[in-house]
């Protein structure tokens, strides 16, 4: 078809999703560390939380079997977790005598705070912010439809008297991993505001909060404490209580930022209006207003027309504290800020809106002088101004009235493709971890109903990734003319592009990353009676089948491949997964990649753990025509 | 009631004869009209009335953005989407007073752009593979969908695969579109093998590249055995064709020449020979950065038949499709296989046009070996762009339609069209031939013979378009074709002209704005456009042969038609006031149209560029609406699915007078 100059604007408009206001990355002001050496940042408790250097929870074990319950299991039994010395882990093990909640000597009020954590199979925990609003942490594995009381749920409270009824709130979705699997949670939560009398005036919020990388609630208020919190009550700071008697739970890397009240303010504000084309700031100060006066605010309105103009405002800028302050600027066009006459940022020529322009500096509390330049000669694009400033413990705040700066994003409808009553499948592009560089061209996603999916790669007989939830969202290849490709609904886990099935000329010797239309070539795939396909390629003469089907309740794939050929190569083998690590799990199962999902062997020959491109590798020679095993997470 | 009743016997007189020429009773139709009036004339002067549409109720929840169409032997269809599924329909002619319904067949394809039905099964060719779609279990669903053959991909957005087309030895035609650079964004380019080429793929899976210079080849088509393409204008690509492709030839975009050098390449030609003798013009500016090519304005242009003297692997267009005239995105192209069955025109091509959405009719000739030929229009007003044709076992014509990202006049965004001829006879140019010194018209129906005696009844102008890497061409080194003389046959149905200078390799527009029927209808579609590859050699006509003389008087030039040296002054005097007072819709009509202003704007609503309206706002000087004329700026309008052509061709005082058109739009 034709050219597509909307190429560059579509690129724009799906990294708004990333430069807005609420999810920029910031590495101008790190999150700080909860020191894991000692339990020092915590208050006193019954000894059931421990630091330790390494645990590993057995999925095939209920947390709730006789030995959290304190009596001495026997001799053989199972453990559903154990511990090895050291520090980096916090470690619950309570038993009905020794139960404490954990508390956090410090307390917050605003406050991002990122963690890992890891359940054994049926435990239960949470993590309340303010001692007050809880966030569940529970075993959740494939639950269905997740409830308040899932991991991620906001909890409920359990007051009988109208009005002070919360009933909670369910997670949108629930991208829960298996038990004794590491599972990251990130919270962004914004604390109840009160009056100078002390009346609440704004409820607690949780900004968002993200499960492995899913979003499940965004902008929730919370009107009263949740069930179990340490005063009934709310205030202004509390400190981060963990629930320590319901289960066994681990947790590790636990970051924060925390956030004072006070904001940045501006006052005094005049504006000096231009007409004509600007190309830099400097030109547009050399240059004679059309007119001047006070402004209301920090916009463009003063320029009352689309093009061809200039606007600069100056004014007052109040800064609550003393230090960092990280200043982003998003202009149709170009422009400058200044704080007590020095240069913050300068965008001489044209931006886009959605490319934010960054500047830092070093203030002291107190009042600043500050100058904003906006110049617009670029007709085809609305004119936008908006200024941004951020700073160590101010959250990102906007300096510029709401109209200046329409940050409306991609408004167009998602086109979320769904499972019916038999398998969906549908063939697209899928950027390898989310990497474009990384594309895979010739991948088929396969949607179970019983809710579990898998991407499969017609060019490599791999893998390329699993998950639960929904099945894609095809709004980037279905939405104008589209990119051709799909994203996962759901926590993808991925595991490697390279071809799995490879005659190897050592054990040591590298699986094939490029297509050999020689070696390997797709056969397609045949549905079964239930619609599930069976792919078929052929490999160096070998007839391959391949069929993945959901196993254990449907929480988990397993994979057959088997090999329908009269004579089979020497040295045939199988790569299974890779990661940062691979380790021999109680159960006999392997936790792969600092235990983010386990493979579980089902048919006879015995994996092997070995060295490749700086990671490890879980392979398997294939005997008996046939690759047999559950890929978990 | 008295009218009605009258009305009615009218209609069973025409039944009647739709009848007899359903049966192909060929029978002196008309001859009991009125004698020829304006107003017969008017009535019988609208596509409608020959070839009527017919939309497709379509179940609600069901998306037929149509990527492929194929007929299947139990007159059902098969509809391939862009969303991934393949629909049969069965009962498409609503027989029996009954609706179509609709099975899903198969589903999960990326992006299916063609379909073709071969033994029992349906062949679709994906982004990335061909696939051959089986039902093996008889439940009417495909349980089998097996990879005939998978070629590389980048992952490229513009990396759409087109086809298959069945060769007559079994091979299926298989196409791909370029990506487009990083950083030279309006550049396309093949990053694996065989973008931008034709591959032949055969049921067991060999693949033997075929041909490149392909650069949105979505439009395939087998006549006379041969494979055929179409292209639309882009850079390197002048203007949109049809194009016969040869084992080893080259169309004409460099991008696909970068996988010469592999061993099964039926051609060896490469991109430095090339770029030796035709610049890419891949420049950059003093930061580094590569600079757009714009249109310049040279002297000798580079004309892809330059260039083909030096490379005769090069294959220039069988048939030219002017841009914006005949079509912006051609698409499908069909031979009538109807044996008239679809009207007068069996054998003839159909193309179809995406984003004017419409058809356009060829019809070809082989001179000296090479196909050439002539295109007219033929019907628009389809509902969304016109992707993929075929026949329906009525002799009708069914059109897929899809428009989604790309824009098309059609403001819907898909659908499914039926075109079914009414079985009367358009006043058409059936057909024009070359001749040694002119060219030979064939009408179909008798012409009056003093009107195609009259040398004034016709006008002529001949052009091409460019060969270089900037976004389409404006047409080039333009002259007037001057007719000498004129012969009309015996039974008045073909009409032969004498052009004093023919010009091989160029586009002659032919227009008979003069010619009526004998019983004075309108010819339909009056401009034909000739590609004249080749001039045939034999005998010329003496002068004794022609008439030659104009008449002083000709009373029976439709009214309003002036000469059109008289309008050319006019024009050029309004110009001068065209800034002093802003001219009304009614005074730039007839410019917009002539410089095909109109097949991508309208006033007041977007097409498939902006509506004149939005161009006002922007604020434009009239000079710099001129400047935008000649030297677009896509960028400034990134809205907008496909960049427009630089026009330098339109007068100044022309632009200019258009220019305060728009802005009196505000």
């Amino acid at each position: 078809m034709k050219q597509q100059v909307r190429r560059r604007i579509l690129i724009g408009i799906f990294s708004i999703g990333c430069l807005s206001v609420y999810c920029q990355n910031q590495p101008d002001f790190p999150l700080q560390t909860v020191p894991l050496n000692d339990l020092s940042q915590f208050k006193a408790q019954d000894g059931n939380w421990q630091v330790v250097g390494g645990v590993m929870m057995d999925r095939s074990v209920d947390a709730h079997h006789e030995e959290a319950k304190g009596k001495k299991p026997e001799k053989n039994k199972k453990m559903a977790v154990t511990s090895t010395p050291g520090t980096g882990i916090l470690l619950n093990m309570n038993d009905e005598k020794r139960k404490s909640q954990l508390t956090t000597t410090w307390e917050h009020g605003d406050i991002d705070l990122e963690f890992e954590v890891m359940l054994p199979k049926g435990s239960n925990s949470g993590v309340y912010l303010q001692g007050r609003y809880e966030v569940q942490l529970l075993d959740s594995w494939g639950v269905k439809n997740p409830a308040y009381s899932d991991i991620g749920g906001i909890y409920r409270n359990w007051e009988k008297e109208p009005g002070k009824i919360y009933m909670g709130k369910a997670p949108t979705s629930n991208p829960a991993k298996a038990p004794g699997l590491w599972q990251t949670m990130r919270i962004s939560f914004q604390a109840p505001r009160f009056d100078a009398s002390g009346n609440k005036t704004a409820n607690a919020r949780f900004i968002y909060v993200e499960l492995n990388g899913i979003r499940i609630h965004d902008n929730a208020e919370v009107p009263l404490p949740t069930g179990g919190p340490i005063e009934n009550n709310e205030k202004p700071t509390g400190p981060i209580m963990i629930q320590g008697d319901h289960g066994p739970v681990a947790f590790r890397n636990i970051r924060y930022r925390t956030f004072a009240q006070d904001k940045v303010t501006l006052s005094d504000l005049r504006y000096d209006s231009y007409e004509g084309k600007f190309a830099k700031a400097g030109d547009v100060a050399a240059a004679k207003p059309v007119s001047s006066g006070k402004a209301s605010a920090l916009n463009w309105e003063a320029a009352r027309r689309e093009d061809a103009f200039a606007v600069r405002l100056n004014g007052t800028m109040h800064v609550p504290t003393d230090g960092a302050y990280l200043f982003s600027m998003n202009m149709s066009g170009g422009g400058a800020l200044s704080v007590d006459g020095k240069k913050i940022i300068s965008q001489d020529g044209n931006a886009n809106s959605w490319d934010a322009k960054t500047g830092k500096a070093d203030l002291k509390a107190g009042t600043h002088d500050f100058s904003v330049t906006y110049f617009k000669d670029v007709a085809w694009q609305t004119p936008a101004l908006g200024l941004f400033v951020e700073g160590a413990n101010l959250r990102r705040q906007p300096l510029h009235s709401m109209e200046s700066f329409a940050n409306d994003g991609n408004n167009s409808s998602p086109i979320l493709i769904a499972v019916g009553g038999a398998p969906k499948l549908l063939r697209a592009f899928i950027d390898f971890k989310g990497d474009r560089s990384q594309r895979r061209t010739h991948t088929i996603g396969v949607g179970d109903p019983s809710g579990i999916s898998y991407v499969y790669d017609l060019k490599t007989g791999g893998v390329v990734c699993v998950w639960r939830g929904g099945f894609v969202d095809a709004t980037p290849m279905w939405n104008d003319r589209g990119d051709g490709s799909f994203r996962p609904l759901g926590n993808a886990q991925y595991m490697f592009t390279d071809q799995p099935l490879a005659v190897l000329g050592s054990t040591s010797a590298s699986f094939p990353t490029e297509y050999k239309e020689s070696e390997f070539r797709g056969r397609g795939y045949k549905l079964d009676a239930s619609g599930r396909p069976v792919f078929r390629y052929t490999y160096n003469g070998m007839d391959v089948e391949d069929q993945l089907v959901p196993d254990e309740d449907s929480r988990v794939f397993t994979r057959e491949v088997k090999i329908s050929s009269a004579q089979k190569p020497a040295n045939l083998y199988f790569k299974l997964a890779e990661g940062k690590d691979v380790v021999l799990m109680p159960d006999g199962s392997y936790a792969i990649d600092d235990k983010q999902m386990y493979v579980r062997m089902l048919s006879a020959a015995k994996p092997f753990i070995r060295d490749g491109n700086g990671r490890k590798e879980l392979v398997v020679p294939v005997e008996n025509n046939t690759v047999k095993y559950s890929i978990v997470w | 009631m008295h009218s009605n009743a009258l009305k009615n016997s009218m209609k069973k007189t025409i039944k009647t004869c739709l009848l007899c020429w359903a049966v192909g009773l060929s029978l002196p139709l008309f001859a009991q009209e009125p004698p020829n009036t304006d107003a017969v004339t008017r009535k019988n002067s609208k596509e409608d009335d020959f070839y009527r549409m017919v939309t497709l109720p379509v179940p609600e929840g069901i998306l037929l953005e149509v990527g492929g169409v194929a007929t299947l032997p139990d007159g059902r269809i098969a509809l391939a989407t862009r969303r991934g599924d393949v629909w049969t329909v069965e009962n498409p002619y609503m027989a029996n007073g009954q609706q179509p319904r609709f099975t899903l067949f198969a589903s999960g394809l990326h992006e299916a752009l063609g379909a073709a039905y071969r033994d029992n099964a349906l062949y679709v060719a994906q982004r990335g593979e061909l696939t051959k779609l089986s039902d093996t279990n008889g439940d009417g669903i495909a349980d089998d969908y097996e990879t005939v053959y998978a070629w590389p991909l980048s992952g490229h957005y513009h990396e759409y695969s087109f086809g298959p087309k069945f060769a007559p030895d079994g091979g299926m035609f298989v196409t791909g579109n370029v990506a487009f650079g990083d950083e030279e964004w309006w550049r396309g380019e093949s990053r694996v093998p065989w973008r931008g080429w034709t591959m032949k793929i055969f049921p067991d899976g060999r693949m033997e590249p075929w041909a490149t210079g392909m650069r949105s080849p979505c439009g395939l088509g087998i006549v006379d055995g041969e494979f055929f393409y179409s292209d639309n204008q882009g850079d390197w690509m002048g203007s949109g064709g049809i194009f016969h492709v040869k084992k080893g030839s080259f169309t004409g975009h460099p991008a696909g020449l970068r996988w010469t050098n592999l061993p099964n390449s039926p051609l060896k030609l490469t991109t430095e020979q090339l770029y030796a003798s035709v610049d890419p013009r891949q420049t950059r500016n003093a930061d580094g950065r590569y600079i757009k090519p714009e249109n310049a304005d040279e002297k000798t242009p580079n004309l892809l038949f330059n260039a083909q003297e030096k490379f005769p692997e090069i294959q220039t267009p069988a048939v030219w499709l002017p841009h914006g005239v005949l079509g912006i995105s051609t698409s499908e192209i069909l031979v009538d296989q109807t044996k008239g069955g679809f009207g007068p025109f069996a054998g003839q091509l159909f193309v179809g046009d995406q984003g004017q959405s419409k058809i356009s009719r060829i019809s070809l000739e082989k001179v000296k070996g090479e196909y050439q030929g002539v295109a007219f229009d033929f019907r628009s007003g389809f509902q969304s762009g016109v992707l993929r044709m075929n026949w329906g076992y009525d002799g009708s014509l069914f059109v897929g339609e899809t428009n989604r990202g790309w824009g098309s006049a059609g403001t819907k965004t898909s659908g499914l069209e039926r075109l079914v001829w009414t079985g009367k006879m358009p006043m058409e140019m059936k057909t024009v031939r070359a001749m040694p010194d002119g060219f030979e018209i064939e009408f179909t129906r008798p012409v009056n013979r003093k009107l195609a005696e009259d040398l004034d009844s016709y006008t002529g102008r001949t052009y091409l378009y460019k060969y270089h890497p900037v976004y389409g061409s404006p047409t080039v080194n333009e002259e007037k074709m001057p007719f000498k003389g004129v012969k009309v046959s015996a039974d008045n149905l073909k009409v032969r002209l004498v052009v004093a200078d023919l010009r091989q390799h160029y586009l002659h527009e032919i227009n008979v704005d003069g010619i009526r029927s004998e019983e004075g209808m309108a010819v339909l579609h009056p401009t034909a456009y000739y590609t004249l590859n080749n001039i045939p050699d034999g005998q010329k006509l003496s002068a004794a042969e022609t008439v030659t003389k104009r008449p002083v008087q000709n009373s029976m030039v439709p009214k309003g038609k002036t000469p059109a040296k008289a309008t050319t002054s006019a024009t050029a005097k309004t110009a001068a006031n065209a800034v002093a007072k802003a001219p009304t819709f009614d005074e730039v009509k007839g410019l917009l149209s002539k410089h095909t202003c109109l097949a991508c704007h309208n006033a007041e609503k977007r097409q498939v560029g902006p509506a004149y309206k939005d161009v006002a706002k922007r604020n434009y000087s009239n000079e710099k609406i001129v400047q935008l004329i000649y030297n677009p700026q896509p960028q400034n309008w990134p809205d907008y699915p496909a960049p427009m052509a630089p026009m330098p061709q339109v007068p100044k005082a022309d632009a200019l007078k258009i220019a305060a058109w728009i802005n009196s739009l505000k």
